[in-house]
């Protein structure tokens, strides 16, 4: 095999080491890369010639991406994560314990395993690279560092400075890296070779060396006061650990054993500190989390990867966009493309709707200000991007019109005609519907072949997905096109085929009708809430229903219904709640909750439609289990699912999956709907959905997919 | 000239009053809508632009060469050259004529031209003591220094130069330009009431225009920054119920003690925006677009700054002589009105040949507002569209320019 390394030794005694991992874009530990270093390593430490070693990365914009990820996956057993962490961690201890001092010259993506590499070496060097990181991506994976990083982080900045880059998983920047002392010194980008010669030159130097290490004992005050005491350290456990349970609900288990680990470990021995990381690495990477975001992660890629056609086409570049519908969503699209620097022509019937497009878009734009995400003369120049047109004026030069009107077939069919009438007969035409048949809407154009369904979720600025729903006529051209498009929106694209609800709310529906039927047979509201959150997902039933509007809701399940008849039906209870109690949801502040500033309770009016509806159809309210409620909710949606598999709706289990999970938060630490159904077994899903069917409902019969997956002893994955 | 400049489309913001709901939009963001408007109305794609020409005469500080700005927050691209003109209140229409030499010399082809001013947005000047103790400040070094400087302060350093007021005197007289206005009054035997009277006429004009319609068709509305709840469509100056008991009350604002002119029977300060798009009539052809209007002539002159206010007279007379043209020709007339006290000036200085039926039918300057580095693209745009509608062919727009100048163009429709 290629070798990975490449050393090299001048007269004077300077090394360097070239780390060039053969026919790969990236640097990354496999086993073979550790053993052959370890090979150089042990062969270092006689070198009598080498003053000092610099370690740098021949790969453009990466020093050393991590370990090797398939080799992380396919670990199954406490036993191989432990070795894999004891060879790392020897490997590290050599290279610490190297007779001469080592240089990390860091010009690109430092992460994981290639942090723990720098974090070995005596120095590090940064350069001022836009994509120079260092992080501990490690949790993200369902693991934590295992080759020494939780032991030498916390003792290089601070615990202040390690924990958020080890429990959270971001990275950091040059600049930042500078500033906490993660890195010792900063090139420009351009002039990495002589600074790094200057910056050798300088560690041999007493004063040099004496500079560094002072500027690391720097401390700014507050970090010193908590982190120099036992009870300013406790404050800040205490305060770390209460963050992560908000944020993760107690459901990743790799942050809070990293946190525990480095309670337990940080300012005692290090020796120990070691075999308690390599414990820890250990339970984590064989259990079934870590290799659910794992696959995720892979998935992740491939949609990166994906240009949504497998046709021999160049997507088209879009620089200028037309929006029509200035609504909440229209005005989020506006904000989407504003903020990608391109150009978006808002139109609308009139100046007020157009004005509140602008409103939307703005708000947007003050949210992210308040996060420091931008600043104010950035944000006057993005907002130059927009402009307002009653007429369609300035629409015949754009590359894109999207709509996002009213959900009426009519009034958009017409809309299309007047859109075509303006635009080039290259202008990709797209429609946000989330209800309608891309289809039916494109027989009335005279070019279908440039209209495509693009379907934003809301709200669409912290949403990932985009379905993007080519009809039959639609040209690979624009498919290639929408997807590259949205892409540079930093959206997660995925291809969908035309069906009523697409895939997200064709999937949902069923969930939510049964999440009501549920509460009409007697289990509580805000309980089925709880265990559906407990299950994962950001929120429960009602309060999502709430959070999209009831009027929305209703409108869509009758759409879905009369298509899916006769599994899918509407809800009376919605239909009333809706349409005689006028309950609009969390926009009208009464909904199945009563919405307040402070708190949500669940709305009275709710529990007594409850009670006369079971009066009236005489029925006894039931006392659900827990994992009844759990099963009915979810496995619908598995049930579902298998169909929009079955219909090819979605192209493979993996990206139905993702679209879940970014189009509405279904729990990544499960891996996606199918990875979960996949790990209760498909035959207990076929038995339980049988079961529901024979004592309840048609609706819950499996489908055709299920029953042969479970006769055949398949799996999703 | 050797062929008429061909106008293919004006369109400009709603003129407000400074300090008003315009107030968080620069003299760049009112140009950048102007701009990026005109261009979608004419539907030409951003790179066939040449270069953008825009008057301005404030110069904001944030925004050097304002016109360079203007034409990269408008989204054209970094190879469309920029250049910025300052000729006072006729800066709006220098740009439009410093637009047609290029054309004429072959520079450029397709030129976006017009003007910008937010009144708004003038700063308070700290005087030339108070910068220099800032800068000693910065210069000082040890503990010992910066308190030496510290002591040197003195209350007097913070009164600060009022910008828009310094930048509407003319240095040269001394006078600011409501001075030049009653010097007219005083030559011209104009009385507070005939100065009154017009400028009612100019708010009815203005507010009749505004109600049928006429006004729109050269508006962009404008959604309103910070929190963009409104969206500014009209000129907010023209006052429904002006009067002249209202306008009697007024004081004299620039010479108290015997002066005629009030802020009532002056302009408002005022922010706007105003762009066109100008070529050669031939390539305006070669295009296949049907333009808005032509320029065929023009002319600056030059007269004492004390009197400013007849510039259109002196202006109007020396392109008489170029072009051979008589004031019975024009059919229709936009004249700015500064002060309705020049106006009246100048309508006895051409002895009853500038008629006030002709003159100013959508209103003037005194309802609608003079941002002054705009003002002369306005003037152009309103004239061209009533000659269209109107079907006249020959109009006249001029204006009279602080420091001693007077503009006057020759515009034909067909």
């Amino acid at each position: 095999m290629e070798k990975a390394f490449n050393l090299k030794v001048n007269a004077a005694g300077f090394a360097q080491l070239t780390f060039d991992l053969p026919n790969e874009k990236v640097n990354k530990f496999s086993e073979a890369v550790v053993l052959e270093l370890k090979t150089i390593v042990a062969d270092l430490k006689n070198r009598s010639d080498i003053k000092i070693l610099c370690i740098v990365s021949s790969k453009e914009n990466i020093f050393i991406a991590g370990a090797d990820i398939a080799e992380l996956d396919k670990i199954t057993t406490a036993q191989e994560a432990a070795e894999k962490a004891a060879a790392g961690q020897d490997l590290f201890n050599q290279i610490e314990n190297l007779p001469f001092p080592t240089v990390a010259v860091i010009n690109g993506a430092c992460l994981g395993g290639g942090l723990e590499l720098a974090l070995a070496c005596t120095y590090r060097l940064v350069t001022d690279n836009e994509k120079t990181s260092l992080g501990c991506p490690e949790v993200n994976l369902g693991i934590v560092p295992g080759w020494g990083g939780t032991q030498r982080l916390p003792r290089l900045v601070g615990l202040l400075n390690a924990l958020p880059l080890i429990l959270s998983g971001k990275p950091v920047k040059a600049a930042k890296a500078l500033r906490i002392r993660l890195a010792d010194a900063i090139a420009a980008k351009e002039f990495v070779k002589e600074k790094t010669d200057a910056f050798l030159e300088d560690c041999l130097t007493e004063s040099g060396r004496k500079k560094i290490f002072k500027a690391r004992q720097m401390m700014p005050l507050r970090q010193r006061i908590l982190e120099s005491n036992p009870a300013g350290r406790a404050i800040i456990f205490f305060k770390a650990r209460q963050d992560l349970i908000k944020k993760t609900k107690g459901h990743y288990p790799a942050p809070l054993k990293a946190l525990e680990l480095i309670k337990k470990t940080a300012g005692r021995s290090f020796k120990r500190g070691l075999k308690r990381e390599a414990r820890t690495f250990a339970e984590l990477s064989p259990t079934a989390i870590s290799k659910n975001l794992i696959q995720l992660y892979y998935t992740s890629e491939e949609i990166k990867k994906d240009p949504g056609t497998t046709a021999e086409v160049s997507p088209r570049e879009i620089e200028s966009s037309g929006v029509v519908g200035a609504g909440v969503m229209g005005g989020g699209i506006a904000w989407l493309f504003s903020y990608r620097d391109i150009a978006v022509r808002l139109k609308d019937v009139n100046w007020e709707a157009i004005g509140k497009g602008f409103a939307a878009a703005s708000g947007i734009y003050q949210q992210l200000k308040k996060r420091c995400k931008i600043k104010t003369a950035r944000i006057n120049l993005k907002m130059h991007h927009l402009s307002g047109t009653l007429d369609y004026g300035g629409f015949q030069n754009l590359d894109i019109v999207v709509e996002a009107v009213v959900e009426n077939i009519e009034v958009k069919k017409e809309l299309f005609g007047q859109i075509e009438a303006r635009v080039g007969a290259e202008t990709i035409i797209c429609s946000n519907t989330s209800s309608l048949s891309i289809n039916e809407m494109a027989a009335g154009l005279k070019h279908p072949e440039r209209f495509v369904g693009l379907h934003f979720f809301n709200p669409v600025n912290r949403m990932p997905l985009v379905e993007v729903i080519p009809g039959k006529k639609t040209s690979p051209q624009a498919i290639a096109t929408v997807v590259a498009l949205a892409k540079k929106l930093k959206k997660t694209p995925i291809l969908v085929q035309d069906c009523p609800g697409f895939l997200v709310n064709r999937i949902l529906m069923p969930y939510m009708a049964e999440a009501i039927n549920l509460l009409q047979q007697g289990a509580g509201l805000a309980r089925i809430d709880k265990l559906i959150m407990e299950f994962g997902l950001p929120l429960g039933p009602f309060l999502l229903a709430d959070e999209v509007g009831l009027d929305i809701c209703f409108h869509v399940m009758r759409v879905l219904a009369k298509s899916y008849a006769p599994r899918m039906k509407t809800s009376r209870l919605l239909e009333a709640l809706y349409i005689e109690d006028k309950l609009l949801g969390k926009k009208a502040k009464k909904g199945f909750y009563l919405h307040s500033a402070k708190k949500n309770r669940p709305n009275p009016l709710i529990a007594a439609r409850v009670k006369a509806y079971q009066q009236k159809n005489s029925i006894k309210p039931i006392v659900f289990s827990d994992q009844e409620i759990i099963e009915r909710a979810i496995f619908i949606m598995v049930n579902e699912a298998s169909r929009c598999l079955e219909e090819k709706i979605v192209a493979k289990p993996a990206y139905l999956d993702m679209a879940l999970i970014t189009g509405c938060g279904f729990p990544p630490f499960r891996g996606g709907l199918l990875r979960y159904a996949d790990q209760v077994g498909i035959s207990k899903i076929v038995n339980t959905l049988n079961n529901l069917a024979d004592k309840h409902e048609a609706g819950f019969r499996p489908a055709k997919l299920l029953t042969d997956m479970a006769k055949a002893r398949k799996t999703f994955y | 000239m050797k062929e008429r400049i061909a106008i293919l489309d004006g369109i400009r913001t709603p003129f407000i009053k400074a300090d008003g709901v315009f107030k968080f939009l620069d003299a760049d963001d009112l140009g950048a809508i102007v701009v990026k408007e005109i261009l979608a109305r004419t539907g030409l794609p951003a790179k066939k632009i040449d270069e953008v020409i825009f008057g301005n005469v404030a110069q904001p500080v944030h925004a050097a060469n304002v016109s360079r700005v203007i034409a990269l927050k408008a989204g054209l691209p970094f190879s469309v050259i920029a250049h910025t003109v300052n000729r006072n209140c006729a800066s709006g229409m220098q740009s439009i004529t410093a637009a047609a030499n290029q054309i004429l010399s072959g520079e450029s082809q397709i030129i976006i031209a017009g003007g910008t001013e937010s009144m708004s947005n003038i700063p308070l000047v700290f005087g030339s003591e108070m910068k220099d103790f800032f800068f000693a400040l910065f210069k000082a070094r040890s503990l010992k220094d910066r308190l030496g400087v510290l002591c040197s302060f003195r209350l007097r350093y913070l009164k600060p130069i009022i910008g828009v007021e310094k930048g509407l005197t003319d240095p040269i007289c001394g006078m600011i330009m409501g001075l030049t206005a009653e010097v007219l009054s005083r030559e011209f035997h104009i009385t507070r009431e005939e100065q009154d009277e017009f400028a009612l006429l100019s708010h009815q004009r203005a507010v009749a225009a505004i109600k049928e319609g006429r006004l729109a068709e050269e508006i962009i509305p404008v959604p309103v920054p910070p929190d963009y709840k409104n969206v500014q469509a009209q000129d907010d100056g023209p006052r429904e119920n002006q009067s002249r008991e209202a306008l009697q009350k007024l004081k004299p604002y620039f010479d108290r003690k015997t002066g005629t002119v009030t802020v009532g029977n002056s302009c408002p300060l005022s922010d706007g925006a105003a762009a066109m798009i100008l070529t050669s009539e031939s390539q305006a052809k070669a295009l296949g677009l049907q333009p808005l209007g032509y320029l065929k002539a023009y002319a600056y002159a030059g007269l004492e700054g004390a009197r400013m206010g007849l510039g259109p007279y002196f202006a109007i007379n020396l392109l008489l002589k170029k072009t051979g043209l008589t004031m019975k020709d024009f059919e229709l007339i936009e004249i700015n009105e500064a002060f309705a006290a020049q106006i009246i000036a100048n309508e006895r200085a051409f002895n009853g040949q500038l008629d006030r039926r002709l003159f100013n039918v959508n209103g003037g300057a005194i309802a609608l507002g003079h941002p002054v580095g705009t003002s002369g693209t306005r003037l152009v745009i309103t004239l061209l569209k009533e000659m269209a509608r109107r079907k006249k062919q020959l109009g006249l727009a001029t204006l009279c320019v602080g420091g001693g100048q007077g503009a006057a163009l020759v515009l034909e429709t067909k």
